[in-house]
Parts: structure tokens; sequence; C-alpha cells
């Protein structure tokens, strides 16, 4: 990279907010993955003017800018893997408006999910998109990677939630999309052309969310199943039920095994599946009622046990360790790699069978947990990246997961996005011709192609 | 509180393979979360150990060591790490490296080098330990006496930095006042080895332990009562393992868990105090020592007291910002912490925030100052002997 550019940057930013020592590359270097690349500069705007001053300069040089939140993607999404500017959104965390009226919030994008969520619900409010990791990510990668989360299946995923948005684009202008008005059918939707874009249509610097009342009742039911096909029934049965549960959790038996070692919760070890229910709403009786009919559902579809947590201190604890089966799989084995799959909802209990059949075949072992009313699944490999032996396998196992998917009428990805870690299967899962317009896309906004190079899209 | 990391025999290096750098740390790091930038978190940390390892830096450098330095070790991280990383020890093993290969930063250098020439922080006379005690209404009865069942182990600040003598001044007269058998070693106390240990350079401290458990040996204690929320955390938890015994045969006690036994055992009376008050978890008593209860416990015996939570409390206390030897390396990113944390208790109402360590009752006191907020900050032995004033 041109020396001038951090000359330029400096210029413009000031020095403390323009770092480039060896140090800080490594601090800017990985995502919440095992991949690394050095990125050879990091700023750290404030303002919506600055990240289009360091887009204007790094388009003037020609150099990458991948813009990045708290970096927990599972994807490589934010990895600067072509080197250049990685674009720190963290110091542009103000919530700038919570509209109670309207039921809005303005926020910028390096506000911390969970912050906005604890303020929001403080005024009665509720953001309902809930990552495993709400604590670590911020909503700027929440849009530009569509996240989803347990209460998505209510709820829906955050991109529904997204009303408007404020973002700089390739050559440095900023452009606002959508507004605080729920309907907007104004042009193309400008809205949901930039929610999962991962950075590389433009920077979201702003966003204006949708907010519902908070429900103030919810219980948890933990549902034991002595077999997923058990299981696999159970959700089809409640959901064509006409019974919407806030979540239905899915947990394999080596997931469960793995959060019991960790956290000793009492989970059961001589199952195949458990489900985590919720139901919650505005009426304590009908919330209750709903689980009470889910229980009843469930024990006739083949479940052994459910327990309906009555405490919220015990529904928490079941949730803080549904939040914990990802990183709690680091004891079992150095690295991890987290898959994100989704399938036609009837499809998990096969999805489930032939990836177990591929852990076998290969030898690694497999945990699965997921979103099962969302047909969304979570297989992470586990392995040592310093065996190479192990490396192959790990690369030969996540084509055959793709496969599954795919075969099975699914996609690669349902809330944690590309990045790098899945572009080779893009064109299996698009087709050509879908590639090709997107490609278009990308190249009318970007043709430098200096917005997060290399992810998302296969070049051509 | 933590399970001791203590006895974890993996090198740094190794441990750091645990990291999935899923970044729940950052949420709970008083360091980023003040500066936002990823090279004061824990996961860059740990990054940096594997960086070094793996050949992506060469060698350790003064900015490498400043990274590491630049913590207040609260341990917050440890705490909320969900896969179990021991990013406490991780911390020391690699503060202990670059002390070996001279690269500990100077201030700390000079800090050890002070604490060997004089036996405390402050590079005063020793002896001048027991200042504290002149004016007080009658002349402590643990002054001069040569045997007790306690010895007080008063730490180098509440020795020698007046403001916090109020500690000391406080605690004896409880003790008085509860005909508690105890002494004060004076001169015989050296600084307990913490910041040594902390700089990395425990082989240099081991002097210093071997020092203070002899002499209060010397005076027949069977306990040692320790108001230094960092003193208690070393004595009690790294002083065997660095004499290479199972336990001391002493027991170790925070002031706290002796009051709380003494109050709701003895008869003392307490007068009421009105007031709403929050109860300020020093790291090194509540998440790393793991006394988090005798303080409530004591505060429960205060008639009309009430305690309001902050939301950061016990286990998930957040720092005062006066831990790490932030004071004498970094000072402006120990009070930016310090300032986050005296807003929170101005958030739950409280008139008086209350801790168990003069360190934090220090850096709280200057960040509500800071922050212009009508709070007042005190420590809990002051707070009893009010209680046995009024």
């Amino acid at each position: 990279m041109d020396p001038a550019v951090i000359e330029q940057l400096e210029q413009t930013l000031g020095t403390d907010k323009v770092l480039f020592s060896p140090i800080d590359r490594i601090a800017y270097s990985f995502d919440g993955t095992f991949e690394q690349h050095l990125p050879d500069v990091i700023v750290l705007p404030e303002t919506n003017e600055e990240v289009s001053a360091v887009v204007r300069i790094a388009s003037q040089y020609d150099v990458p800018v991948v813009p990045r939140g708290m970096s927990s993607g599972l994807a490589g999404g934010s990895i600067p893997t072509r080197g250049g500017i990685v674009l720190s959104l963290t110091r542009m965390n103000r919530i700038l408006e919570i509209d109670k009226e309207n039921m809005t919030a303005t926020v910028e994008a390096g506000v911390i999910t969970a912050d906005l969520q604890a303020e929001v619900e403080k005024l009665g409010l509720f953001y309902p998109p809930d990552p495993a990791s709400t604590k670590q990510s911020s909503i700027g990668g929440n849009v530009a990677c569509n996240a989803g989360g347990p209460h998505c299946l209510k709820y829906g995923v955050t991109g529904d939630y997204v009303l408007g948005l404020t973002v700089v684009l390739a050559d440095g202008r900023m452009v606002k999309t959508g507004g605080k008005a729920i309907k907007y059918v104004t042009g193309f939707n400008m809205n949901q052309f930039f929610v999962g874009s991962e950075g590389a249509l433009g920077i979201i610097t702003e966003a204006i969310l949708r907010l519902i009342a908070k429900p103030p009742h919810a219980r948890t039911a933990l549902v034991h199943f002595p077999t997923l096909d058990n299981a696999g029934r159970t959700v089809h049965a409640v959901l064509t039920q006409g019974l919407v549960p806030a979540t239905m959790e899915l947990l394999d038996e080596t997931a469960i095994e793995c959060i019991e070692e960790a956290m000793r919760l009492g989970l059961p070890l001589d199952v195949e599946a458990i489900l985590l229910i919720e139901s919650d709403g505005a009426d304590e009786e009908s919330v209750q009622r709903e689980i009470d009919t889910i229980a009843n559902i469930c024990l006739e579809t083949g479940a052994s046990r459910v327990d309906v947590a009555y405490d919220e201190e015990k529904r928490a604890e079941l949730w803080r360790a549904r939040r914990s089966v990802s990183p709690s799989l680091a004891r079992k084995a150095p690295n991890k790699l987290g898959e994100d799959i989704t399938v036609p909802r009837s499809e998990i209990p096969e999805a489930v069978r032939r990836i177990k059949v591929l852990s076998a075949e290969y030898g690694l072992p497999i945990v699965i947990f997921g979103h099962a009313g969302d047909g969304n699944l979570h297989p992470n490999i586990l392995f040592d990246q310093r065996d190479p032996a192990q490396r192959e396998k790990v690369e030969q196992i996540v084509g055959e997961i793709f496969k599954v998917a795919l075969d099975l009428g699914g996609t690669l990805s349902g809330e944690h996005g590309i990045g790098t870690f899945k572009l080779p299967y893009m064109r299996e899962a698009l087709g050509q011709a879908s590639i090709n317009i997107q490609w278009r896309v990308k190249q009318a906004m970007d043709p430098q192609n200096i917005l997060n190079p290399g992810k998302v899209l296969p070049e051509p | 509180m933590i399970e001791s990391t203590a006895e974890l025999e993996r090198p740094a290096e190794e441990e750091a393979l645990y990291c999935v750098r899923c970044g729940l740390c950052l949420s709970v790091c008083p360091g980023y979360r003040e500066s936002l930038k990823e090279t004061d978190s824990p996961r860059a940390r740990v990054a940096l150990v594997r960086a070094l390892k793996e050949g992506l830096l060469e060698a350790p450098t003064d900015e490498y060591s400043d990274a590491f330095f630049r913590c207040l070790l609260c341990g917050a991280c440890t705490f909320a790490c969900p896969s179990g990383v021991a990013i406490d020890r991780i911390l020391e093993l690699t503060r202990g490296k670059l002390a070996n290969l001279g690269l500990l930063p100077e201030v700390l250098a000079d800090l050890d080098s002070r604490i060997s020439q004089y036996r405390n922080i402050s590079a005063e006379e020793n002896d001048g330990r027991l200042i504290w005690a002149d004016n007080l209404p009658a002349p402590p009865t643990g002054l001069d006496k040569k045997q007790a069942e306690v010895a007080y182990f008063v730490g180098c600040v509440s020795s020698f930095f007046p403001r916090s003598y109020r500690v000391p001044q406080a605690l004896v007269q409880i003790f008085d006042r509860a005909g508690v058998d105890y002494a004060l070693l004076g001169g015989a106390e050296w600084c307990c080895g913490y910041p040594m240990f902390i700089n990395g350079e425990l082989e240099r401290a081991r002097e210093l332990i071997q020092h203070n458990v002899e002499a209060v040996r010397a005076m027949g204690a069977k306990k040692v009562v320790v108001t230094c929320a960092s003193c208690y955390h070393f004595w009690k938890h790294s002083y065997p393992a660095a004499l290479e015994v199972e336990d001391l045969g002493l027991e170790v006690q925070h002031a706290t868990e002796f009051l709380a036994d003494l109050l709701e055992t003895d008869t003392l009376k307490l007068h009421e105090i009105r007031e709403n008050v929050t109860y300020h978890d020093p790291c090194d008593l509540g998440r790393k020592g793991g006394v988090t209860e005798a303080p409530r416990r004591v505060l429960a015996q205060i008639p009309g007291l009430r305690l309001v939570e902050m939301a950061e409390n016990r286990d998930s206390s957040h720092c005062c910002g006066g831990g790490g030897n932030l004071e004498s390396f970094a000072p402006e990113v120990g009070q930016a912490v310090a300032r986050n944390r005296i807003r929170q208790a101005a958030d739950v109402g409280a008139g008086t925030l209350i801790s168990a360590c003069q360190q934090c009752e220090r850096t709280l006191t200057n960040a509500a100052r800071a922050e212009r907020l009508r709070i007042r900050v005190k420590d809990i032995t002051e707070v009893v002997l009010e209680a046995l004033e009024e």
C-alpha cells in the first residue's frame, strides 16, 4: 500500500484515530473464526463525515476498505484478506434517538445489540433479533449480515426491523434509504438492498430500526427427546397447529454434552436431542396456556420429558447455556468451524442424520445445534488446525455439508453470511446467472472493487 | 469466583489456542469499553501471544509489552470466557516472560526496585508504617504487642498514603471496642509482593513473602487479617504456592470476613444509619478473591442501611480502575474506568458507595469529584466505625 494513504488518513482524521503498528495490525487481523490476515492500517472514525473521508482516500489510492464492528462474525467477513484499510465502527456507538411514539430507534452502526436492547426495554419496548453474540456484535454488522437468532422464529430477522439506513458509498458519497414510515413503497427497496450485503455495496453507518412492545410474559420449556426424529416431528406438529412459539432451539447430544461439561446444569445425557421452546406474549394466562399446549404436543409426538422453567433465574440459565454452546466447544478441540446451513423445516431430521454419517465417515466430531423452527442448523466441526490431515478433512466435510443442504432444498447460510468461508460454494448454491447479475450490481456500486473485496460474491 | 488457575501448567501459548475469538470478553473489559480499540482487549492480547508463537511477530517489543501492561488485571474476561480460557494466567505468564526479557516498562521496573530497597511502594523509611496511629483518641492496643491471636497486615497504601489512614484507623478502633487480641507489625511488615508479582517478577517478591510469613509467625498469631483487597488475594491465593507449601499454617482473612463473624456474634451495639448505599466489590476481593458475601453480611448488621446493588456486582463487578499497577503505568486508563464505575453507583441512586479496599476508595473518590457527582465513597471499616460511634 502506498504510504501516502496513511499520511492522508492522519491528516484527515488525526493521528489518534489511525493505527498501523505491528501490534495494532495483529489486533485487527481476525474475526470469530481461525482465519487471519493483516490490514495495512486501521481507522477509528467517529462520524459519518469521517467514514466518508476514509472511503474517499481509499478510492483515490485504490485500496481495499473492510468495515468492521465487533468482529465476532463466523464467516471471515471482516478479515482484511487483501490488506488495506480496516474501518472500525466501534466508536460510532451512539443511540441517536428512541422514538417511543413511533416505536423506532435510530442508532449508529457501532451500537452493541445488547446495549440497544437494554435501553429500549427500559421504555417497555423490544428489539427482538437476538444473535447468540448479542453482547459482542453491533447493529452495523447485524444489518450487514442480516443476523438472526432464536427469537427470529416468531419475530423475524434483523432485516425485518430495518426501516432506514445511512450508507457511505464506494466513492465517499452518503445516501439515506427508507425512513421512519412503516410503509415505504417508493422506488426500489434500498433498505433490503444493503441488508446482508456484508459491506460490499456500501458502509452502513446508521440505522433506523423498528421496535415493538416488549412482551411482558415468557415461559421456557426444556423438552427431552429420545430420538431426533421425535424432535423433528414435534417442531412440525407445533407449528402446523397454528402455534408460533418465540423460539424452538434444537441441541443434539454432543452439544448437550459440551454445555453440561462446561456449566453443569443437569441437562439430560441419555437423549438424542433437546428442544428449548419459549412462548411469550402480553397476557400471562395465554402464554401459560400456549406452553401447556405445546408441552402436550411434545409428549404426544415422542418427548420423554418436558420441564417448564417457572422462575426467571432458571430461564436465564437455560438461555445462557444455549448462548454458550458455540464457545464451549473450544474445550473439545483447539478449533471449530461453525456452519450455518438452512433446510426446509421438514428436512431437519434427515439433514442431521446425514451430517452424523459424515462425522462418522471422516472421524471428526460434529456438534449440531440451531434454530429448528426456522430449519437453520449450526453443525460445528471440531478439529485441530495444526494437523494438515484434519484440515483437509474439514474442507471436505464442509463441502459435503453444503451438498446436504442444497440437496435437501436449503442453502449455505441462514444468518452468518458468506464472508470468505462459503465463497467456493456460491456458484453451486445460486447458479451462474444469479452470480452474474449480482456481480453487475456490485460493479455498478463499487467499480473499483474496494469495498470488502473478495467477500460474499465470487469474482467472475 | 474465578476457579484458581494457578495450577495451570500449560504454557501461555498453548492456553491461547483455546480462544475461539468470539469477542465476549470485549463486552466485560473495562479498558476496552473505554477505548473501543481492539488492541486494548483481552482477545487481542491472547492473539498477540499466538502471533509470537506462530511467527506473525518476530520478537516482543516495547509496544508488545505495553499491550500486556495496559491492563487492570481485573479478571472480568477470565470470568466471562465461555471457552474457559485462563486469560488471567496467560497475562501473568506473559508479563513474567516480558520482565525476564527486560521489557518491563521503566516506571514499573522502578516501582519494583523501590520495593526491593525500601520494603514498601512509597520509597519511605519502612519504620514509618504506623504514623496513622499517632492521632487516634487512644493509642491502639495492638501497637506495642509482641504476641497476639491476630496479626493485622495493613498494606503499603494505608500505611503511607495519608488519605487512606482512615482504613486502619477505623479497624483498630473497632478491634479495641470488641476487645480483639491483635498486634500491628510496624516496620516488620514489608510490601506483600503483589506489585512485583503482577509486574512479572515473582522471584523478586519471594523474599518479601518469606519475610512477612515469618514476621507473623513470630507473633504467635493464628490469623492474619488484611484490609487491602490485593494484599489479601496475594496472601490467600499465592503465598502458599510461592513458598511451596500446602498451607501457611495461618488463617488469612479479609477484614470483612473477620467483621462479619464479629458483628454477627458479638454484642457490639450498632446504631442506625439511614441511607441508600451501594457496595462495590473490589476485583481482588470478589471475583478473584472469592469474598462477596462477607461485606454484605457486615452491611446487613447496620440498622437502617439500605443496600442497592449495581447491575455489575459480585463476580461481575466492574473494576474501580485502580488495579494492575495502572496507576503508575497508564493513569488515564484507570481514571476513565473509575468514572464509568462511579456513574453506575449514581445510576442506582446511592448516596454512598462503600468498598472494601483502600485503592477502590481512592480511585472512586477522585472519580466522583471528576464527574461532579454528589456521592460519598467510604471504606466498609469506616462505615462500621460510624455505626459504632453514633
